[in-house]
């Protein structure tokens, strides 16, 4: 056993574990964050994404003692005291069926937002095709995002509009 | 058919869509019991041996063992539903790689994993069947030698040998039309197995209390099958056991028979401890019931003007090392691989044949994928040999309202025109024709709604809360948490937000068939009018007498029971409640079974379904381009028109249908479990392909609204049938596009670069 401390969703945690721990596992099992989902165990499906410093990992194949002292950020942390955006949107238009993929797309999701502001289909697509959802045919996923994204554009570039004093500008 | 409230027809949210989004959903793999030991089992490196030695000691000396348990502990515990026999853990022989051989409970899933790999198992091998033509030939192993000693449930035909079932349609002289027909086709086609891939895998948890009574904890789509399987395997008395269904992470039709729970009950009877079991996603994909593979052989008559005449086909099915549902499954060739179409006669057999694979169990539209690949793959052919638009040939041939399906049940609600038309016009069929490597393909299909009960109770709290207590299991569809919320929410007048849904617990919620056969919403749909329909009665007997007037004054809406000639007379839900008396509100209580649909009982025989019950139809199209110097296929455009009866949640309802056709187009264009020699070469996601959204065009849905007699509103059944027609479409497009026929499934790159050469798929 090692001990070793993270950093998730804001709080320091300090541990013991196996040095060899998957960060998965370390942090569904010790310290009870079960959103995070394993549904390969290869980092092939995107279902146990987590944010390491604002980018995404598939916490399946990474040791916890590589990310000590990083942010990390699971589903549980990523809207803060309320929602992401992005949750409301995959909530609000039927990107969630059966939902066991939903933690790790809304974490990936989150990410590209940050990344790149306002994706269109086909950039969501492209960079969130290592996420598998088995039940949507991602149609409503994409969407979602798309949505999110654009949401979040207009809002700051309606912020920007107030702050610079613009107003009735149309947004 | 009553009036249709205002939730329905709504894009509601889903009632567990919140605890989804946050991650607070707890699933089956997130459940636990207090002093809860895990459970791992070791599985045969042997496709198909004899047993000659199993040596425990080793896995019992390591450090957190608490049992270890093997063939000669679980005697007699024999399981599949129709066939009774797979012993939970092999006895003497292995039938397949990565066969159950000994279970083990440990403190640690980890401790469990290395006991199991201590175990030392000494084989002495067999010939290996590895298909349905090895099984099938004359000196074929034999697979189960003692096949005459199992017990099987009486409606199976049962030729014995190798061949676990064989049932028959026979409508018309088929020989006869034959005789008289302009042109015959004949082909054959191969369908490989798939796997349902449900994100989340099996797991389940048993604990047995100082009563002996079981009580499980199950990823399930239908505990109360499970219930009985566990009761018919262990030989605990169906009342001893309770099913307690967790979050589902996807069902698909693999969580619908018992998988991993015999293995926590005799692990917890044998500890005293509760036990946790899930598999791997490696066992996933080399034991657990993926969907049988086929090679179905089809000749078809046709009169000179394109009129079907008659059909005659043999699909034997791969069910691997054990029956599981395959007996059941078979039956559904003989409704599918006719078609939707008019037939003057047809003779269809379906085997299910045992092989040195995974015993094969039951995926979306079971059955029917195998059988429809190859009926629309050689329609297309028909329509193009003879010099035929393929959509004018469907139509053409299609069944109308008042025709006769397979088994002559007369349909009624027909929708197929509609679904052609529609599917047609949304692709712009008229300018099919696209041009060198670009192609276009058509499939049409039809499916059932299953039957069978489902029972809801309706409780009225004496604060105005209401709970629909439903034996429904939601498996994502959101049939239970959108669908059915809505219809009971709209019969009382109140949001679906407002209800609160307890489900799927064979103890605490009333019977329900099960997540099965597109059958929810309707079933438990109707289930929920009636039950509301009986808690508005109780509720307007106590509310006319304490206003005064009669119940047939009253109506509900907004939460109040009110007269409605009389503004001030108004009592809230909570009032009526308290009215009971009860000190605990109201229930109201309802069953809905749908009767079944008579058939010509004569035309078959060894088949578990005989009709379609409220059958509904779809037609996809497609349009592919293909790289003419690689064989690369490009799914540019994809549209699914089906028959839904009446949309309840149009985005749930859509859902349904771009999903299926993303699951249908993954078997089309991506998956196969590949054997070689046994073994399954490929048990993981990075090469057992699922279709990504990178590979895929949006899904064009359209949604058709023929109404029935007696879903809900007139909703039909809806969740399966989408998976079934995207084979023959793609195959269709590719042979649009290139000329080339591809008879073999899934339709890759290296399949089609080999087809524009001349070789056969």
């Amino acid at each position: 056993m090692t001990a070793f401390s993270l950093l998730v969703n804001g709080v320091e945690h300090t541990m013991e574990a196996p040095a060899g721990a998957f960060l998965l596992d370390v942090l569904r099992d010790s310290l009870g964050l079960a959103g995070t989902k394993e549904a390969c165990a290869e980092g092939e499906c995107g279902s146990c994404t987590v944010l390491v410093d604002g980018e995404p990992v598939d916490s399946c194949i990474l040791f916890a003692g590589q990310v000590e002292g990083r942010k990390i950020t699971t589903v549980e942390g990523l809207g803060g005291d309320g929602l992401h955006p992005v949750q409301e949107a995959f909530n609000a238009l039927g990107a969630v069926q059966c939902g066991f993929c939903t933690p790790g797309f809304v974490v990936a999701a989150a990410a590209l937002l940050d990344r790149v502001g306002s994706p269109t289909p086909d950039q969501v697509r492209e960079e969130l095709a290592g996420n598998l959802c088995r039940c949507t045919g991602y149609d409503n996923i994409v969407a979602a995002v798309v949505s999110a994204g654009a949401a979040s554009e207009a809002s700051v570039a309606s912020a920007a509009s107030v702050a610079s004093g613009v107003r009735g500008g149309g947004s | 058919m009553t009036a249709i409230p205002e939730t329905v027809g709504r894009s509601s949210g889903r009632l567990d869509g919140e605890a989804k989004i946050t991650g607070r959903f707890e699933y089956g793999v997130d459940a636990a019991r207090p002093g809860m030991l895990w459970a791992r089992l070791a599985r045969s490196t042997q496709p198909h041996a004899r047993i000659v030695s199993i040596d425990t000691s080793a896995a019992l000396a390591v450090p957190g063992v608490y049992a270890v348990l093997t063939g000669a502990d679980t005697e007699g515990f024999v399981g599949s539903r129709y066939v009774r026999d797979e012993p939970i853990l092999a006895t003497g022989t292995v039938r397949y790689a990565g066969e159950p051989i000994a279970a083990v409970a440990a403190d640690t899933e980890e401790a469990a994993e290395e006991a199991c790999r201590a175990i030392v198992v000494e084989y002495e091998s067999l010939p290996v069947v590895e298909s349905v033509d090895d099984a099938l030939a004359e000196d074929a192993p034999i697979i189960h030698p003692e096949w005459e000693s199992y017990w099987v449930s009486p409606i199976i035909n049962r030729p014995g040998g190798n061949v676990v079932s064989h049932a028959t349609l026979r409508r018309g002289d088929v020989d006869a039309v034959f005789a008289t027909a302009d042109r015959v086709f004949e082909d054959t086609y191969e369908v490989p197995l798939v796997h349902q891939a449900s994100l989340e895998g099996r797991v389940a948890i048993a604990e047995v209390d100082d009563d002996g009574k079981v009580h499980v904890w199950s990823s399930h789509q239908y505990p109360w099958g499970l219930r009985q399987d566990i009761s018919d395997i262990l030989h605990i008395p169906l009342d001893d056991v309770r099913v307690t269904v967790t979050g589902v992470g996807g069902g698909f039709g693999g969580k619908l028979y018992a998988g991993v729970e015999p293995y926590c009950i005799v692990l917890a009877l044998a500890t005293g401890r509760p036990v946790k079991l899930r598999l791997t996603r490696e066992e996933e994909l080399t034991a657990t019931s993926p969907r049988m593979g086929a090679t179905v052989h089809l000749r078809t008559a046709v009169a000179s003007d394109g009129t079907f005449l008659a059909r005659e086909g043999r699909l034997d099915y791969d069910s691997g090392a054990y029956a599981e549902s395959s007996p059941g499954v078979v039956s559904v060739g003989l409704m599918t691989l006719p078609g939707p179409y008019r037939w003057q006669a047809l003779a269809v057999d379906a085997r299910a044949i045992y092989t040195n694979k995974a015993g094969c169990g039951s995926y979306r539209g079971p059955g029917a994928p195998q059988a429809v690949f190859a009926g629309e793959s050689q329609v297309d052919r028909i329509a193009r040999e003879m010099g035929i638009d393929p959509l004018q040939l469907r139509l053409h041939n299609a069944v109308r309202d008042g025709d006769q399906g397979p088994t002559g049940q007369v349909l009624e609600g027909v929708s197929l025109v509609e679904t052609l038309h529609a599917a047609a016009d949304k692709i712009g069929w008229d300018s099919a024709g696209a041009g060198e490597g670009r192609g276009r393909g058509l499939s049409c299909t039809w499916w059932t709604t299953t039957g069978l009960p489902s029972s809801a109770d309706l409780r009225l709290g004496e604060d105005g809360s209401l709970v629909l207590v439903t034996g429904a299991t939601e498996i994502g569809t959101g049939a239970v948490m959108a669908g059915v919320a809505q219809i009971c929410a709209g019969e009382l007048g109140v949001d679906p937000g407002d209800l609160t849904i307890e489900s799927a617990d064979t103890e605490t919620t009333p019977y329900d068939f099960g997540a099965q056969g597109s059958r929810t919403m309707v079933a438990a749909g109707n289930a929920a009018i009636a039950a509301a329909s009986d808690l508005k009665d109780q509720m307007f007997d106590l509310a006319a007498a304490k206003l005064g007037c009669s119940p047939d004054d009253l109506e509900l809406a907004d939460g109040e029971v009110r007269d409605r000639d009389d503004p001030d007379a108004v009592l809230t839900l909570a009032d009526v409640a308290r009215l009971a008396g009860t000190g605990n509100g109201l229930v109201g209580s309802g069953t809905y079974e749908q009767p079944g649909t008579p058939f010509d009982t004569d035309s078959v025989v060894g088949a578990m379904i005989g009709a379609f019950n409220i059958p509904s139809f779809a037609t996809h199209a497609c349009e592919v381009s293909v790289d003419l110097a690689t064989g690369e296929v490009s799914l540019d455009r994809y549209v699914i028109a089906q028959d839904v009866g009446k949309v309840v949640n149009p985005r749930y309802c859509e859902g349904q249908l771009t999903g299926g056709a993303v699951q249908g187009i993954g078997q089309a264009m991506f998956e196969e479990i590949v054997y070689r020699d046994g073994h399954v070469q490929n048990p993981n996601f990075t090469d057992y392909k699922l279709p990504t959204m990178a590979d895929l065009p949006p899904i064009e849905a359209v949604m058709v609204e023929v109404p029935s007699a007696s879903g809900p509103y007139g909703a039909k059944g809806v969740g399966e049938q989408g998976v079934i027609g995207p084979p023959p479409a793609i195959a269709n497009a590719v042979r649009d596009a290139t000329g080339r026929a591809i008879r073999r499934l899934p339709i890759t790159a290296e399949r089609v670069w080999a087809a524009l050469r001349g070789e056969e798929s």
